[in-house]
Formats: structure tokens, sequence, C-alpha cells
């Protein structure tokens, strides 16, 4: 178990390496200097290039970019906030812990529910109720964030003003209401689908059988018996909902005017501020990985029979 | 339980008891042979998949939304008269289900009339008939006229039933449908060498509502929807067709050498997995812009024409899916494979001398089909979402053209006054995703039913 987890922070460590080499070969590709201007002379450029190490060869740049990276040091804000280190842009000035705290709100809301909607859909199989729902989630996975994000915005908060349209930095418990909503919808639906799917799985299981045979209670063997097995591949999921929470804040932030990492990382595309692109890439890569890894050790230790790291799993 | 009733079987019987003679035995007649016969016909697999698939209400509910929309996308834009780049004068910023007011002079025309040349119905810079020679063919009958003056502000119909039958209207001189005035045009009759000189006008299509309304440069959103639509379902059906292509390839190579290569190359599978790709893909739409517009201004060859043609933003999204998705894919067949390798026919063909080719031709593919056709099916809609997603930042398709994601986004500068212009759109992706998905479940549940719960 413990060499099990080594090895797999050794492979999220390697995979944050990657991810940072892949990222700096791409900001490498990018056709002319940071530093060209319209005024600025090739003499100066190469002093730049000088100050800041771009004259070395690729891979000397690219150990010491790592080394920064590693260090906290993600570079200066090209145009955005000129001169300003990115670190202090991402987390000084409440970008990240904004980004964060709805994140965590939304991953929670999509739990909660979902989970106990999936759970009813599968004890109520046949019935309207799973009708009910399934078609619901059926048509939560179909529908793109961003329009779900503006049709929110425009039924609740411009035609009946129940919301505010901007929702600023979340201070009030109404303004957290629309882009919850709107970010956790889609993952509410698919764990809902996924839960139902694998608890109908475990309700044909002989343990259901004999726990029936023995007079337990229906609601009880769901409780008790069925949910905790089919929650296995619940679990598992968790790890791309964070990275699709993380990918919808984006959109959700720029829609509700959220002043959050993902509303500004879509800005600074916009704007091409490359230090910052890159920055919160690592930045947001870094959270996804780790994820990963923490769900892969907790799906490990939930399930212990199944051999995650073996390389004939199918 | 089965293996209860298998020690049933006569064959288990004691030797003992068994007490026949071969005079006990009698010949079958020819009606008991033939009874014994298999009289239903052998049913192919997909024949059989088809059939499972029609049983499924669901998916064949979806499968006949998704031709629906197929056609609505691809038939659609022959039906109506309105192209998706053209902007129509007067026609800015409609409701759905509405004409502009010029729209409604030319349809009243339209009920006397054959209507071919009209400055309403024209786009963009085509706004007035230039002077000069023009004939019309109408029921069998040709009308050669010369336009002394530029015409702009009306309406050339013919009426067949009138002696010198070419009118052209003032569309000031139409009010609540009535013509209240109208000009005879002078025919010509040229000879067979000046006919050379004249040029074609081509009946209109009828004045059709603009279903989905207007946007504020005049373009109709319906045309610009059914347009949208297929570059969305073109996008993701190749965008699906690259990853089943990179993703068996590499998967099947892994599963079939196995060893140490298998091991190395599944090592590189889990680190793109594990690398969250949207944030790389946009990464790479920021990085690839500019060498790929490079690459299009300097290529000369009908392979970069063609991408040129596309746009960097949608031939980024095809080099991402290249590069980033391909691993689930490659996963699944190589675990097919693996899975298959150690199943009896392939010992038994292998045993018979069977090459490798051959059984992997005749052995390995068309057990994995089932499933690529499914994981194809399902990384349609996934595709659509991803570029619809990237639309929405403004890094997907790019300006001349348009998709699905494109028009939602660019409907919502103005969502709080033309909400329409977005739920359009909108629900026509939706549908589009959500019929994929369903046929997708359908598919797993037809072509795997082992799978069926």
């Amino acid at each position: 178990m413990i060499w099990y987890i080594i090895k797999r922070i050794g492979f999220a460590i390697l995979t944050v390496l990657v991810v940072i080499t892949i990222v700096f070969f791409l900001m490498n590709a990018i056709p002319g200097s940071p530093f060209l201007t319209e005024k600025s002379t090739p003499q100066q450029i190469e002093l730049a290039n000088i100050k800041y190490g771009l004259d070395k060869p690729l891979l000397v740049q690219l150990k010491n970019y790592i080394v920064n990276y590693l260090k906290g040091d993600f570079g200066t804000s090209l145009k955005m906030q000129e001169g300003a280190p990115v670190r202090d842009i991402i987390f000084r000035q409440g970008k990240f812990a904004l980004s964060i705290k709805l994140g965590l709100i939304s991953l929670a809301l999509a739990v909660i529910i979902g989970i106990p909607i999936g759970c009813i859909s599968a004890y109520k199989r046949g019935t309207w109720i799973d009708g009910l729902l399934r078609v619901v989630s059926t048509i939560g996975v179909a529908v793109p964030t961003f329009v779900l994000a503006s049709e929110l915005l425009i039924t609740f908060a411009v035609n009946r003003t129940w919301f505010p349209v901007n929702s600023g930095s979340l201070t009030s418990f109404k303004s957290y209401v629309l882009p919850v909503l709107s970010l956790s919808f889609y993952y509410l639906c698919s764990i809902a689908k996924r839960t139902r799917t694998s608890m109908l799985d475990a309700i044909n299981q002989d343990y259901i059988r004999t726990a029936k045979a023995k007079g337990v209670k229906t609601r009880w063997i769901i409780i008790k018996h069925a949910l905790r097995n089919s929650l296995v591949p619940v679990v598992t999921y968790l790890g791309p909902v964070l990275a699709g929470i993380i990918t919808g804040s984006l959109v959700v932030e720029s829609t509700f005017g959220i002043p959050g990492l993902g509303r500004y990382f879509v800005q600074s595309i916009l704007n091409r501020d490359y230090p910052i692109i890159m920055a919160t890439t690592v930045i947001l890569a870094v959270l996804v990985i780790f994820t990963n890894l923490l769900v892969d050790i907790a799906y490990k230790i939930i399930d212990p029979r199944i051999n995650i790291s073996s390389s004939e799993e199918i | 339980m089965k293996q209860t009733f298998a020690n049933l079987s006569p064959f288990h019987v004691s030797p003992k008891r068994v007490d026949i003679m071969p005079q006990d035995y009698e010949l079958a007649t020819n009606s008991e042979k033939e009874s014994m016969v298999e009289t239903r016909k052998s049913i192919s697999y997909w024949r059989d998949a088809w059939r499972r698939f029609k049983k499924n209400t669901v998916s064949m509910g979806a499968l006949f939304l998704f031709i629906l929309l197929f056609l609505f996308a691809f038939i659609g834009p022959y039906f109506i008269p309105y192209n998706y780049e053209n902007q129509y004068r007067n026609s800015q910023k409609l409701s759905p289900f509405t004409y502009s007011e010029k729209e409604l002079k030319v349809k009243s025309v339209e009920k006397n009339f054959s209507t071919f040349w009209s400055s309403t119905m024209q786009s963009g810079s085509m706004t007035s008939l230039p002077e000069g020679k023009y004939y019309i063919k109408n029921k069998g009958r040709t009308y050669y006229f010369t336009n002394n003056s530029m015409l702009s502000d009306g309406i050339i119909a013919v009426n067949s039933k009138w002696d010198n039958p070419v009118i052209s209207i003032k569309e000031s001189d139409i009010t609540d449908g009535v013509i209240e005035r109208s000009s005879v045009v002078t025919l010509d009759n040229p000879t067979p060498n000046e006919i050379s000189n004249y040029s074609k006008l081509n009946t209109l299509s009828r004045v059709f509502p603009h279903m989905f309304g207007t946007d504020s440069s005049g373009r109709d959103i319906m045309a610009r929807t059914m347009y949208g639509a297929r570059v969305s379902i073109i996008i993701g059906i190749v965008a699906a067709l690259i990853v089943l292509i990179i993703g068996s390839i590499y998967g099947a190579i892994s599963g079939l050498v196995g060893g140490v290569v298998d091991f190395g190359m599944m090592r590189i599978v889990e680190l793109i997995y594990s690398i969250p790709e949207v944030l790389i893909v946009l990464l790479l739409q920021v990085v690839l812009k500019d060498p790929l517009q490079a690459w299009f201004d300097s290529g000369s060859t009908a392979f970069s024409r063609a991408m040129s043609d596309l746009g960097t933003g949608i031939v980024s999204i095809f080099i991402t899916f290249a590069l980033l998705y391909w691993v689930g894919m490659a996963r699944i067949v190589r675990g097919q494979v693996l899975q298959l390798k150690k199943q009896e026919f392939v010992t038994a063909a292998n045993a018979l001398g069977a090459s490798k080719a051959r059984i992997i031709k005749r052995h390995l593919l068309p057990n994995c089909v089932g499933q690529l056709v499914i994981q194809t099916c399902l990384q349609i809609p996934s595709a659509i979402f991803l570029e619809s997603f990237l639309s929405f930042l403004g890094l997907g398709v790019s300006a001349p053209m348009a998709s699905l994601g494109s028009l939602c986004s660019d409907a919502l500068a103005t969502i709080t006054i033309y909400p329409f212009r977005l739920t359009c759109p909108a629900v026509v992706l939706t549908l589009i995703v959500l019929s994929l998905n369903l046929i997708g479940d359908g598919l797993r549940d037809a072509l795997d039913p082992r799978l069926k719960k």
C-alpha cells in the first residue's frame, strides 16, 4: 500500500513536470519575442533576453523555468497588470480563493444531491419518479454550461430580479445560487446517472439477495449494502468532475462577473498575456493532477481488491 | 443454477443402465430428418444488433431526432431563400416568425406574379439592378428587355396572362399589400447574334418568414443555425474519426505486442490521461493560431489550402484531438485486444497455423468493432461540446464561419434584448448532443448485449 502511494505520487510529480515542459515548449513556439514592441531596437531585445535568461540554450532555460516554478516564481505579467508578479496577481488578490470556494461548493452540491437522486432513481426503478429523474439527468448532460448559465441569468436575474445579475465577489447567499447551480448541474446529473447504474448493478448481487432473505428492510439494504458498494465508480469519477468544474468555472465566472481565477484566465487568453496563461494552466493542472492522486488512493482504500497499478488491468 | 441442470443431461447417466442393442435402432424417415434441419436463418452480427436497437424505443426516437437534425443542417439550406453570410437589407433585428416590412411587400406581389428580381431579397451590395440587357425564362417563354436606368427598391415580376407580361414595381408603390402603380417593361426582339449580350434573371425563391429571427446586421438566424449545425456535426465526426484511427492503432499495437513495449506505451497513455486536457487545449488554441496562419499563407499545396478554408480555430481543434483525446480509445481497444487474445478461438486459429494478419483481420477486429462504434459515437458529442466551449471563449471557429457554439456566444452580447438568438442555436446544439448520447447508449445495449442489465 505504501509502495503504491509512493508510486502514484512519483507519477503525479512526473505528470506535473511533463505539463510544465509542454507549457514551456508551447510558450517558445509562439513566434516573436515577448519584448518585441513597436519602439524596441534589436539591441534592447537582446539585452532583455540576457536579463531574463532567454539567450541560454533551450534545455537550460527549461531547467530554470522548472526551478522557478517550483520556487513559486511564475514570472511577471506582460499586459494585463504590467510588471506585477503573476504569483501576487493569482494568490494575493483573492482570485484563487474565490475560485476554489465556488468550485468546492459546486462539487459538494453535485455529490450531495447527485448521489441520493441516483439512489432514489434506482430504488424506484420503472416508476414515474425514475422516469422523470432520468429524463432530467439525460437532458442535463446535453446542455452546455455556458448555455445554462446564460439562460439562468436571463430568467432569474434579468427578467425576474430574484438574484443579482453580477455576482461580484460572492458576498451574499443570493449571489451564490445561480453560479453554483450552473456550475454543478451537469455533474449533478452525471453523478446521478452513474449512481443509478452502479446501484442497479449492486442490487443484482448475491449479498443483496442474502440480506433480503434475512428479512432486512429494502430501504435499509439500499443504504447499508448497495450504496456502499455502488459508490466506488462514483468516487473514481470525482477526478474528472473536478477538472470539469475548473473548466466550467471559466465560463461561469465570465457569465456572472465573478472576479475569480477562471475569468482572469479567460481575459488573459484574450489579451495574450502569456506568463499569466502559462502560470494559471500549470496551477490548475497541478490541482487536477493531485486531486486525481487523492481519488486514486481513496479508491484503493475503499476497495482494496482492485489492483489499479497493474498494467494488465482491463 | 445452470450447472446443476447440466449434471442431469443423458451423457452423465452411468453406462450400466444403458442397455441398447443395434436392433433397437431404426432408420429415420425423411420428414424426421427434415425436422432436425435448422430452419431459422442465421442472423449476422449487425442484423442482430439492429434488431435489438429497433426494440429500444428511446434510441430509435433519438435516431429519428438525429436524422431530422441532420436533414435540417444539410438539406435545410436548400429550402430557405436565405444564406448564412448574407446581410439582408431592412431585415435587421427581426423576431422569430416574422417578415420585414419590405419582404411583406414582395410577398404581396408573389400572389399574382412570379418574381424574378427584388432589391429586398438581394443581399449585401447587390441591392440595385444595374443598367443592361436581361432575359427571363418563364413557363417556356423567354422575354428580353433592356433596363435603361439603375433600378433600386423595386421588383421585376412576370405575369404570363398579359400581352406584355414583364413589369417593374417600385416597392414604395405597394401599400398594405395592394400594388398601386406598376410600369410595363418594353420587351426587346433581339437577333440571334445579340442574344449573347443579355444576362439571365432567375426566379426568386418565395419569401419565407425568418423562423428564428435575424441578427443585428440582418443575417437570417435559421440559415446561420443550419450552417452552424453543419459545421458542428462535421467537427464532431472528423474529431471522432481522428480519435478512432489514432486510438485504435495505438491500442491494438500495445495490446498485440505486449511486454515492455506495452508497458511503455501504457505509461505514455496514463501520462496524457492525467493531464487536464481542456487547459492544454486552450493553450494550444492560443499558441497554434499564428504558426497555423503563417502556414496557411505560405502554403500552396492542396492540403494547406483546404486547411486554410477551415480556419485556424477548427484545425487546432483537430490537432488537439489528435494529440490528447485518443487515449481513452487506446485504453479500450487495448483492453479488448488483451481480452480477446486469451480467447479459445484465437488459440485455435493460432494452432491451425493462421497468420497474425489473418487473426487480426478475421478474429480480433470483428470482435472489437462493437466497442469502436460505441466509443466513436460517444466521442462526437464531446467534440461538439468542446468546440462550443472554445467558441464561447472566442477561440473556436473564426469569423466568416459559424458553429453552434459561436452562434450562442455571439448571441450573448445582446441576450437581454433578444433572448431567442441564444435559445435557437442552443436548443439545436442540445438536441444534437442529446440525440447522439442516446444513440450511443442504445448502440452500447445493442452491440454489446453482455453489458445489458
